[in-house]
């Protein structure tokens, strides 16, 4: 069923004297005279929202872990857990779900102990399309996307993220912004004014310690 | 023979000033049209250099100059050249024929703010506007490129179009003038107590289309056409060649028409025109800088309105654009001959 639409036709009267230009006229000079809504890039900055995808990071043990699967995937690859170092278990799901997989590349060292740790991590930006497979694919909440978007750099050697890379972008996270509240904006003056929504104040979660998993 | 030197001399500062005046604004009225078209759009526009970006038309004008000169491979460069200075050059010379103010006297000798007080004026300034279409023709083909080309036979389309809809929309104000000089035109407005605006609207609305299919302003653009032509027929200059040409046609043939428009429809320097009442002037105490001040309001009051539409309208089709000029324009402007020398004879006396 298509629905039919009919343009009403402009009277005479509208086209002897240019209503249709006047009505676009007062819109553009209702807008001339009303403040800008831009942010002066280079001299202010807005804080990205907390689900953004920016540069990749590694979260540390820290307690927070989702559990059980932590202790499950840490209990069968036999991992040594180590307070404030990355949470991941070299599963290679990431790998895995990632449409260029030659991006990531990751070893794994067994220790004295016998037991198992990462120790190449390296993500190559310079392939990356920031689709965030990897982070869904992640069991462990290890492999998390950052606010960081300023991502330029001078060199090719720059825009790859190795395991001391990613977990310092993962410590500054979880200092920063893990227990904020999981909403697409945060509370920004400037946005609210654009948007009315954002007055509308969210539920604030009660954060526990642990993800709902 | 003192007074032949004394009149070069004259001349002489009228050309500095006059090409000052044309140049130097024409480049910042770049940074007026970034302005208003960024607020339009909720935009600060240029901010950084300078306060407000006041000096971004020179950084621009740096960069543009120190940029390599290209040139298209098996294209004309004589002709590729030739248009710029056609391009220039007729635009610049309209301003020699605009009145400023009125006749003073320095030093016992009586001066008038205008070039030369041509009495074909009105004649020299569409001639000199129809010389445009060669700059763009030459433009297009010398570049030996197909977009240069289809923008620049787009452009010569409009403006064949409506050179005659705006030679025949400025007919009427001539009618009641009784003569094409430009500062006599002015001079009957006033001793006829009257902008011809008041008797004139169809004729000025005709002007306004004319100017802006002229100066491929939007709703006209379309020999530019950024989506579909690129840049039309400056896409193969590079540097302060490709500057020139939206310099001389977005801002000093707004200026130049603009200024002409208000020589014939808006009484030139002199203040406000209320009908049936007379002049009123707000500005009086000014003195003697005052027709200077009037004239300088209404021609940036217009350039600001075209600013404004350009901003707002959207773009106008190829044969609709036409067709406005042969069907809708033309008709009206020949309708408004005719009633014109109807009405000529009460507004003589």
């Amino acid at each position: 069923m298509v629905k039919r639409m009919v343009m009403k036709p402009l009277t005479w009267i509208e086209r002897i004297l240019f209503i249709d230009f006047i009505r676009g006229l007062s819109v553009t000079i209702r807008h001339a005279f009303s403040k800008t809504i831009t942010t002066h890039y280079p001299y202010e900055k807005l804080t990205p929202p907390k689900r953004f995808r920016g540069f990749f990071g590694h979260k540390v043990v820290d307690g927070n872990e989702p559990q059980p699967a932590f202790d499950e995937w840490v209990e069968r690859f036999n991992i040594q857990v180590e307070y404030g170092r990355s949470r991941c278990v070299v599963c290679l799901l990431c790998k895995k779900a990632c449409p260029v997989p030659q991006l990531f590349e990751i070893e794994g060292r067994k220790l004295e102990n016998g037991k198992r740790v990462v120790s190449v991590f390296n993500m190559n930006l310079m392939l990356c399309t920031f689709c965030g497979f990897c982070v869904d694919a992640c069991p462990v909440d290890c492999l998390f996307q950052s606010d960081i978007h300023e991502t330029a750099s001078y060199t090719r050697r720059d825009s790859i993220l190795d395991l001391e890379t990613l977990e310092k972008i993962g410590r500054d996270w979880q200092m920063r912004r893990e227990h904020e509240p999981d909403r697409i904006w945060i509370d920004d003056d400037q946005r609210e004014k654009l948007w009315y929504e954002n007055s509308v104040r969210l539920p604030e979660p009660k954060v526990k310690g642990r993800h709902e998993w | 023979m003192e007074s032949v030197w004394v009149d070069l001399l004259v001349a002489v500062i009228k050309i500095l000033v006059i090409l000052g005046i044309a140049l130097g604004l024409g480049a910042y009225l770049t940074w007026v049209e970034r302005k208003v078209a960024a607020h339009i759009q909720r935009r600060p526009g240029p901010m950084v250099v300078g306060w407000h970006g006041l000096l971004q038309p020179i950084a621009d004008g740096l960069k543009l100059i120190t940029k390599e000169d290209l040139f298209p491979r098996y294209g004309n460069r004589f002709l590729y050249n030739l248009a710029l200075v056609m391009a220039l050059v007729p635009a610049t010379l309209v301003f020699a024929v605009i009145p400023f103010g009125p006749e003073f006297e320095v030093f016992g000798y009586r001066v008038k703010p205008i070039l030369t007080d041509v009495n074909v004026g009105i004649l020299l300034v569409f001639g000199l506007g129809s010389l445009a279409v060669y700059a763009i023709a030459l433009a297009g083909w010398a570049s030996n490129s197909k977009y240069p080309l289809i923008g620049s036979m787009r452009k010569a389309g409009i403006i064949i179009s409506y050179e005659v809809a705006i030679t025949f929309a400025v007919m009427g104000p001539l009618i009641l003038a009784g003569t094409l000089s430009t500062y006599q035109i002015v001079q009957n407005q006033i001793e006829q107590n009257l902008w011809y605006i008041w008797v004139q609207p169809v004729a000025f609305v005709v002007y306004m289309f004319s100017l802006l299919a002229e100066t491929g302003r939007v709703p006209f653009d379309i020999q530019e056409a950024e989506a579909e032509l690129v840049t039309g027929f400056t896409v193969e200059y590079g540097g302060m060649k490709f500057g020139l040409f939206p310099l001389v046609e977005w801002y000093i043939e707004v200026l130049t028409l603009s200024a002409i428009a208000v020589v014939l429809f808006l009484g030139g320097w002199s203040p406000l025109n209320i009908p049936f009442v007379g002049f009123v002037d707000p500005l009086f105490f000014l003195g003697p800088l005052s027709p200077y001040a009037w004239f300088l309001l209404k021609v940036t009051a217009l350039f600001l309105f075209i600013l404004w539409l350009h901003w707002t309208l959207p773009r106008y089709r190829i044969d609709q654009i036409t067709e406005i000029a042969w069907k809708i324009m033309l008709p009206l402007a020949l309708l408004n001959i005719v009633i014109t020398s109807l009405i000529a004879p009460f507004i003589w006396d």
